[in-house]
């Protein structure tokens, strides 16, 4: 009896690992589009490689305007040197940005008369629409200012400030020409107060006419500091609409969290009406409103979190070394040693030593007060925005589980029906009326469904 | 007898926290973690208290209750990490004691052990969210607990410091104040002070002590939140100052917190005591 009670609790430690080991996840089934940024007019793209408290931050600005209008004031944790600010290539964002879209994927049922398993088909070309332009973003010792650095990088003259008190900043930036929007002086002080410098970029149009882009590039800064959070409230000043903002993480450990907010999977894995593919930008922006809403607009949604040195199904290929480098992983030449001192049992190591996280924050003045702090976990998990067409087969049926395969098959419609508009808040009964034309023939007469209930179809 | 003993409302209330976060914060609770916690805590208290105190009938409440702050606090990638975290935390009952009386608060040391001594350990202090309903019932079923044992006193001194700093500094800084709000309605912070920093048998007896106690924790968990930008500042600050228990119940003595409604029990009884003092989430 005693031996009894000293086994059943290791005995449930037993049972508890037996049943709960973790089970390997597969993702398959072919991409067929993705919902990529371009779906949003105003999306700032913010990119942070980071390893311990040293960081690189890539700021790609939706700037529309003018090119000489283009001015913008970012508090940073220290004083930056020249040679901590580049110029990043444009389109490792896009690259960035294509990797972790949420996407679409195609199955195509096999015969249900055939004796094998389910195979997937081949799929129909993808409909990904590429291509398109690329899009960008686009002393006065009595106020308190003081320019720390002064250099230029690329198309863009820089300023590093710092200032003693927010009223003499707002002067100082008016009078060197920097369209300051009211209420500045307000948002200003917490970060002076806070120690945090500035890094005010304007555009050199001499230079910006000479390098021959027709667009800003995005700045790329680099620091070592233990805050790991981005200055959103800025932002927010004369912003009359909610805005979007994508944060790509990059990590060396593992996933990354919002740590004074939530942070929300966005909906993923689920079987969606086969219409969906000619709309599936309007599907992804209704869906991410509707799950906003939801979530009482003050989360942050994980869009994407996946092992840099593979996808499943890709939306784009993994970035290349030289790419994840210019996306400001600094850590791709040094870090072998540190791999070996991580005790064995602990850990399952990653197949590459970057693990992206892809976090959407939509914010309003009222709903995110606070600008968001982050956190690096050791996380592993990955997590995709994935939604599934699944194509019923289209074949002849000439056999009695074909028979009940066909008429599982409106069931199972209506349940994307009911997917589709729980997640969109869209009209049901439009979405069964658009589903009938796509899948029109595969309905049924009454009689067919009668014969078929009594087995003689 | 159910729910004579304050613990089983604790467990109750923990248990409910818990399909509460499963069921509406769409966490990364994992089930199986929360099953490898829960047999871990057991098995170790059962293990060690079989040892330990032979032939004394073992109450595994604290076990639970341990192992139920665990699961909702402590994440991880790997159950391994999570049966150490969970194993460490009730070893450490046994094994930080000074006369009778254990002074770290077991599951914030199996925390910050899995914290410090596993590359695959984090905790998610933005998931609980600063939803105002949260708060309330944390406060409600918070409070219950700490107006049956008597430890009001040490949340109020906590908060009450805490808050005072955050506003200090928010007036300096000069954000707003819905700033201010978002930053003490963090739920996590709420159960900390409601359900961890509370713990009546590792915490000073004395109330006056306890008071100190929980400002000195308020005030690091001030310094390493805003000025070293620790997420899991609450945490360290409560691992960092336990000790200093000892010392509080030297200066300010008073009589040791029981469990039991007849104090008398289990008095003179030092290994059943042992085994019954325990954490709370």
């Amino acid at each position: 009896m005693k031996l009894f009670r000293l086994l059943t609790p290791l005995l449930l430690t037993v049972v508890a690992v037996l049943c709960f080991a973790p089970a390997a996840w597969a993702f398959c089934g072919f991409y067929v589009a993705k919902a990529d940024t371009k779906l949003y007019n105003k999306a700032s793209q913010v990119v942070m490689a980071r390893d311990g408290d040293r960081t690189v931050l890539t700021m790609a600005n939706d700037f529309q305007g003018e090119v000489k209008d283009f001015a913008m004031v970012v508090p940073v944790p220290t004083v930056l040197q020249k040679e901590q600010v580049h110029v990043a290539e444009p389109k490792i964002i896009e690259r960035l940005d294509a990797f972790s879209a949420p996407r679409l994927v195609e199955y195509f049922d096999s015969d249900p008369c055939a004796a094998t398993d389910w195979v997937e088909q081949a799929p129909a070309p993808s409909a990904a629409v590429r291509g398109g332009a690329a899009r960008e973003r686009g002393g006065d010792a009595n106020l308190g200012v003081t320019v720390e650095a002064r250099f230029n990088v690329g198309e863009y003259d820089i300023l590093i400030l710092s200032a003693k008190e927010s009223g003499g900043l707002e002067t100082w930036l008016k009078r060197n020409g920097y369209k300051i929007p009211r209420g500045a002086k307000q948002l200003l002080q917490p970060y002076i107060r806070s120690s945090m410098k500035f890094f005010v970029a304007k555009v050199n149009l001499d230079k910006f006419e000479q390098s021959g882009y027709q667009f800003l590039r995005p700045l790329q800064i680099s620091y070592q500091s233990p805050k790991f959070m981005l200055p959103i409230r800025l932002g927010m000043i004369n912003a009359t609409t909610e805005q979007d903002l994508i944060v790509y993480i990059l990590s060396s450990k593992g996933g990354a969290e919002i740590t004074n907010y939530r942070t929300v999977k966005i909906p993923s894995d689920t079987n969606i009406p086969l219409f969906v593919k000619d709309e599936f930008g309007e599907f992804y922006k209704s869906m991410f409103q509707t799950a906003y809403t939801k979530e009482d607009k003050k989360v942050g949604f994980l869009e994407y979190a996946w092992d840099m040195g593979s996808c499943d199904p890709c939306s784009a290929e993994p970035l290349t070394p030289q790419e994840l480098k210019q996306a400001g992983v600094f850590w791709l030449d040094d870090n072998s040693e540190n791999n070996l001192s991580v005790p064995p049992n602990f850990r399952r190591f990653p197949s590459s030593n970057v693990f992206i996280t892809r976090l959407h924050i939509r914010y309003t003045r009222n709903k995110f007060p606070e600008d968001p702090m982050f956190q690096q976990t050791s996380n592993q998990e990955s997590f995709q925005g994935r939604y599934i067409l699944q194509h019923p087969f289209t074949g002849e049926i000439k056999c009695q589980a074909g028979r009940e395969y066909k008429r599982s098959l409106p069931k199972r419609f209506e349940q994307e029906a009911q997917t589709l508009a729980k997640l969109t808040n869209w009209n049901i009964q439009e979405i069964r009326n658009k589903m009938k034309l796509s899948v029109g023939n595969l309905t049924y007469s009454w009689w067919e469904n009668f014969w078929s209930w009594l087995g003689l179809y | 007898m159910l729910f004579k003993d304050i613990r089983d409302y604790q467990i109750l209330f923990l248990g409910l926290f818990l399909v509460l976060g499963i069921g509406t914060r769409d966490w990364t609770l994992r089930p199986e973690l929360i099953a490898v916690a829960i047999a871990t805590c057991l098995s170790t208290q059962w293990i060690l208290s079989s040892v330990i105190c032979k032939g004394q009938i073992t109450n595994l409440r604290s076990a639970l209750i341990s192992s139920l702050g665990l699961s909702l606090l402590l994440r991880t990638d790997h159950w391994t990490t999570m049966a150490f975290a969970a194993a460490i935390a009730i070893a450490s009952k046994f094994i930080f004691k000074v006369g009778d009386k254990h002074f770290f608060n077991p599951a914030n040391f199996g925390i910050i052990s899995a914290l410090v001594l596993t590359p695959d350990a984090w905790v998610s202090p933005g998931q609980w969210g600063e939803d105002w309903w949260y708060g309330l019932l944390f406060a409600g079923t918070g409070g219950m607990i700490l107006q049956r044992v008597g430890r009001w006193d040490t949340t109020a001194a906590f908060l009450g410091a805490y808050s005072l700093l955050e506003a200090i500094r928010n007036l300096w800084l000069g954000w707003t104040w819905d700033v201010y709000c978002h930053r003490l309605m963090s739920g996590s912070l709420l159960l900390f002070a409601l359900f961890m920093v509370t713990d009546p048998r590792s915490i000073p007896n004395n109330q006056i002590g306890r008071i100190v106690w929980a400002i000195c924790i308020a005030i690091l968990t001030f310094i390493l939140r805003n000025y070293f930008f620790v997420s899991t500042a609450v945490f360290w600050a409560l691992f960092t100052l336990a000790p200093l228990t000892i010392l509080i119940d030297v200066l300010w003595s008073a009589p040791r917190f029981s469990w039991f409604w007849e104090s008398s029990t289990d008095k003179g009884d030092s290994c059943r005591d042992a085994i019954n003092r325990v954490s709370t989430g």
